[in-house]
C-alpha cells in the first residue's frame, strides 16, 4: 500500500501567522507527493478540532502525518490518542516544533525563516516516509516484590512508604537485628547476584547458609555509609567529635559551635588516611568560611593530609585564606593524634613548618566519611554504576534524584554518599515512593523506539554490550548479539557505536538521518 | 550578489541538547537562521558517519550538542557522544579538512545563553573557513 499523508499545521499562536506566509507552507506541502490531506486549523489542541481533523484523516484513510506546530509535548495529547483510535501508528504522527525552531528564534528574518520552516517541512514529509509503525508491548511484573537493601534508617522509611502504596517489602538485612517495618525482613542476608531487568528481577540471595532465589519488581539500594559512628583513635579521644555534614546542619539551625573548630579529613582505624571524597574539600572551605563569618574571633583549623581546591573553589579557597582560616597539611605517616589524657589538645606536624603544633579543640568535625564497602558487591550484582568516591551513583539529578540509571532500581540515603539521619529519611521516603509506584503499575511497558540487531551483520564483538548503560545487548543463543527489548531505553548508544553496523534504532536509523542531514542543507537560507 | 549562507548543521540530543535550544527560543533570544537541527534520541546515537556526510552533503560546519556530561539522560550518552565527536576530529586532518569545523558542546536545559553561544561561534567557523576545500584558495 502506498503512503498516504496528512498535513496539519497549526496557526494558534500569534507569531507564526505573522511571519510565515501558511498558504504558501501548505501549499509546499500539499504539493508533494503522497499527501492527501492538507488542514491549516485555528488551534490544534482544541478537541473540536481534533475531532474534525482525525474525522478527515480517517475518510481519507491516511496512515501518517506531519503536524506544523509546538513540540510534541506541548500539544494536547488527545490529538496522539485520537490518531491511535483512527488507526494511525503513533510512531507514524510526526512533530515538527516550527515555533520554537524557526519562528521564535528568527523573527526578525522574515524570508530565511520561511525557506526553513518550508525545508524542514519537507524534510519531515520524507521522514515520514521513511517510518514504519512500531507497536508498544506490555509484561506483567510477576510480583509486587520491593527488595530493600540495607535495614537503616533510609531502608526502613522506604519499606514503609512501599507498603502503604501497595508494595510488599522485603528487607534485605546484613546484620541480625530487626527492627518493626512492615513487610519482610530476612536478617544475615546478603545479595549476590541479579538476573532480568526493571519489572522482573530474579536475585540470588545468601541467608545465612542457604542460597536462595528471589524474584522481585523493584530494588532499593539503602546500604549506607561505612560508618555509622565515627571510628578510630581521634574519635576514641574526642567523644564529641561530628561528621562535617552534622555541622553543617547544626549551623543551618542557629547553634553557635563551641570554641575552636578544627576540622579533620578522616585517619582510618587502621592507620591509614582515607581517601576523601571530592566534596568533602568544598563543604569544608564553605563551611570554614561561614564558621569565620559568624565568628570571626574564633579560630577555625582545616587539618588535611592535602588541600584541593579546583576551579571556582580557588576563590572559596583565597576568601577562607583572607578571613584566617588557618590550614594545616599533615604527612601521611604521622597523622594528627589526641592524648585521650588530654582530650582538648591536637598534634600534629605541620608539613610546611616541619614543626609540631599543638591546637586546641572546642569542635571536632570529620569530612570524610568512608563509604560502604558493600557497594562494590552490590553494584556488580545489580550492574549499576558507582561513584568514584565508592558510593552507588544515581542518574540525572534532575529527573531522577534517588533512581539509578537502571530501571527499577532505586538508591536512598548514605549508599550515595554520607548524609545526616533527616536526610537519609526523606530520601528513603521518596526511594519508596518511587519503587512502590514503579511496582503497583503492575506492567512493563517497552517496545517502540528500540534497537535492533541485524544478525547476519554482528561479529559479537561485545561492544555493544559494553557499551549500553542498560544491559539489553547480551549474546544470544545463536552466538550473536540479542536485544532484551524489555531493557532498551530507546537512546541509540548502540547503533552509534557498532563497528558493524549490525544495529540499528528503529525511528533513528542512518538512513533517516543522513536523509534529513541532506535535506535540511538542500534548503537555501 | 549578496553574500554567501553559510550551512550549520547541529545534531542535537532529544532531551537537553533540543530543550536548550527551545528555551533559548521562548526567551526571546535570536540566533542566526543558518543552523539546521537534526534531533538524535542521544548524542551517543551520533556515528562519525553522520558528522562526515553532513560534511559531504555541503556543511559548513557541523556540532553535537548532548546534555552535561555528568547529568545525561541517559547515564553515559553525552560521553559517548564527545567520544565520536573527537573520533572525527582526529581523522578531519588526514581528509585535509579543518577540525575546527566539527565540534562537541554540552548545555542543561536551563541554559537558555548556551544554545545561541553554540550557533554563533560555529557560524563564525563556517564564515571564515567557507566551503570545505576552497577555503582562501590555497588548497
Amino acid at each position: 500500500m502506498k503512503a498516504r499523508i496528512q498535513v496539519l499545521a497549526c496557526k494558534a499562536c500569534t507569531e507564526m501567522p505573522q511571519l510565515l506566509d501558511m498558504d504558501d507552507l501548505m501549499n509546499v506541502a500539499s504539493e508533494r507527493e503522497l499527501v492527501v490531506s492538507s488542514m491549516l486549523v485555528d488551534r490544534v489542541c482544541d478537541p473540536k478540532i481534533i475531532k474534525r481533523v482525525v474525522a478527515e484523516a480517517s475518510e481519507r484513510d491516511v496512515d501518517r502525518v506531519l503536524v506544523l506546530a509546538c513540540q510534541k509535548k506541548d500539544v494536547n495529547p488527545g490529538l496522539l490518542a485520537a490518531y491511535k483510535r483512527a488507526g494511525v501508528n503513533e510512531f507514524m504522527v510526526e512533530y515538527i516544533n516550527l515555533r520554537d525552531e524557526v519562528i521564535l528564534p528568527h523573527i526578525s528574518d522574515k524570508e530565511r525563516a520561511q525557506a526553513k520552516a518550508e525545508t524542514k517541512a519537507v524534510a519531515g514529509l520524507e521522514r515520514l516516509l521513511m517510518l514504519q509503525p512500531l507497536e508498544k508491548a506490555e509484561e506483567v511484573m510477576r510480583t509486587k516484590n520491593v527488595v530493600i537493601l540495607g535495614g537503616g534508617v533510609a531502608g526502613r522509611k522506604a519499606a514503609e512508604v512501599a507498603a502503604a502504596e501497595g508494595a510488599h517489602t522485603i528487607i534485605i538485612e546484613k546484620s541480625g537485628s530487626s527492627h518493626k517495618t512492615p513487610g519482610v525482613i530476612m536478617p544475615n542476608s546478603t545479595l549476590l547476584g541479579a538476573k532480568g531487568y526493571g519489572g522482573n528481577f530474579v536475585l540470588s540471595i545468601k541467608a545465612g547458609e542457604k542460597v536462595e532465589e528471589l524474584e522481585c519488581a523493584a530494588v532499593v539500594v539503602a546500604t549506607g555509609g561505612g560508618w555509622a559512628e565515627l571510628k578510630g583513635p581521634l574519635a576514641k579521644a574526642f567523644k564529641s567529635a561530628v561528621p562535617l555534614y552534622r555541622l553543617h546542619e547544626q549551623m543551618q539551625t542557629g547553634a553557635v559551635p563551641k570554641g575552636p573548630v578544627v576540622i579533620v579529613d578522616s585517619p582510618d582505624p587502621a592507620g591509614k588516611t582515607l581517601a576523601v571524597q571530592d566534596f568533602a574539600w568544598d563543604d569544608t572551605l564553605e563551611l570554614a568560611i561561614d564558621l569565620k563569618k559568624q565568628q570571626p574571633l574564633e579560630e577555625v583549623y582545616v587539618v588535611f593530609q592535602e588541600m584541593r581546591a579546583f576551579g571556582l573553589s580557588e576563590l572559596a579557597y583565597k576568601d577562607a585564606a583572607e578571613l584566617g582560616v588557618r590550614f594545616i597539611r599533615y604527612d601521611r605517616a604521622a597523622g594528627p593524634k589526641i592524648d585521650p589524657k588530654e582530650p582538648t589538645k591536637l598534634t600534629v606536624k605541620d608539613l610546611a613548618q616541619a614543626e609540631v603544633l599543638t591546637i586546641p579543640i572546642g569542635t571536632l568535625a570529620f569530612a570524610a566519611i568512608p563509604a560502604n564497602k558493600d557497594n562494590i558487591g552490590i553494584a556488580t550484582a545489580l550492574r549499576i554504576p558507582m561513584s568514584p568516591e565508592g558510593g552507588v551513583r544515581r542518574g540525572s539529578i534532575q529527573r531522577w534524584p534517588v533512581s539509578t540509571p537502571r530501571p527499577g532500581v532505586f538508591v536512598c540515603g548514605s549508599a550515595m554518599f554520607p548524609k545526616s539521619k533527616d536526610m537519609a529519611e526523606a530520601e528513603g521516603e521518596a526511594a519508596g515512593l518511587m519503587a512502590g509506584k514503579f511496582v503497583m503499575k503492575g506492567v512493563i511497558e517497552y517496545g517502540g523506539v528500540v534497537a535492533e540487531v541485524a544478525q547476519e551483520k554482528c561479529s559479537a564483538c561485545l561492544t555493544c554490550v559494553r557499551t549500553c548503560p542498560y544491559d539489553a545487548p547480551y549474546i544470544g543463543s545463536a552466538g550473536k548479539v540479542e536485544i532484551r527489548i524489555q531493557a532498551c531505553q530507546g537512546c541509540g548508544m548502540c547503533a552509534g557505536i557498532c563497528p558493524s553496523k549490525a544495529i540499528e534504532l528503529r525511528g533513528s536509523t542512518d538512513d533517516q538521518i543522513a536523509q534529513e542531514t541532506r535535506t535540511m542543507l538542500g534548503g537555501d537560507f | 550578489m549578496s553574500e554567501r549562507k553559510p550551512k550549520v548543521v547541529g545534531f542535537c540530543c532529544e532531551k537537553h541538547g533540543i530543550d536548550s535550544a527551545i528555551l533559548a527560543a521562548r526567551s526571546g533570544r535570536q540566533y542566526d537562521a543558518s543552523v539546521r537541527i537534526i534531533k538524535v534520541p542521544c548524542t551517543g546515537r551520533v556515528d562519525g558517519i553522520h558528522i562526515l556526510q553532513a560534511l559531504e552533503d555541503g556543511a559548513d560546519s557541523v556540532f553535537v550538542l548532548g546534555c552535561l556530561e555528568k547529568n545525561c539522560h541517559y547515564d553515559t550518552g553525552s560521553i559517548e557522544g564527545r567520544k565520536r565527536v573527537e573520533y572525527v576530529k582526529s581523522t578531519l586532518a588526514d581528509l585535509g579538512i579543518e577540525k575546527e569545523r566539527v565540534e562537541m558542546f554540552n548545555a542543561s536545559s536551563t541554559m537558555a545563553w548556551k544554545f545561541p553561544e553554540i550557533v554563533s561561534k560555529m557560524v563564525d567557523v563556517a564564515r571564515r573557513l567557507g566551503p570545505i576545500g576552497k577555503a582562501g584558495g590555497d588548497r
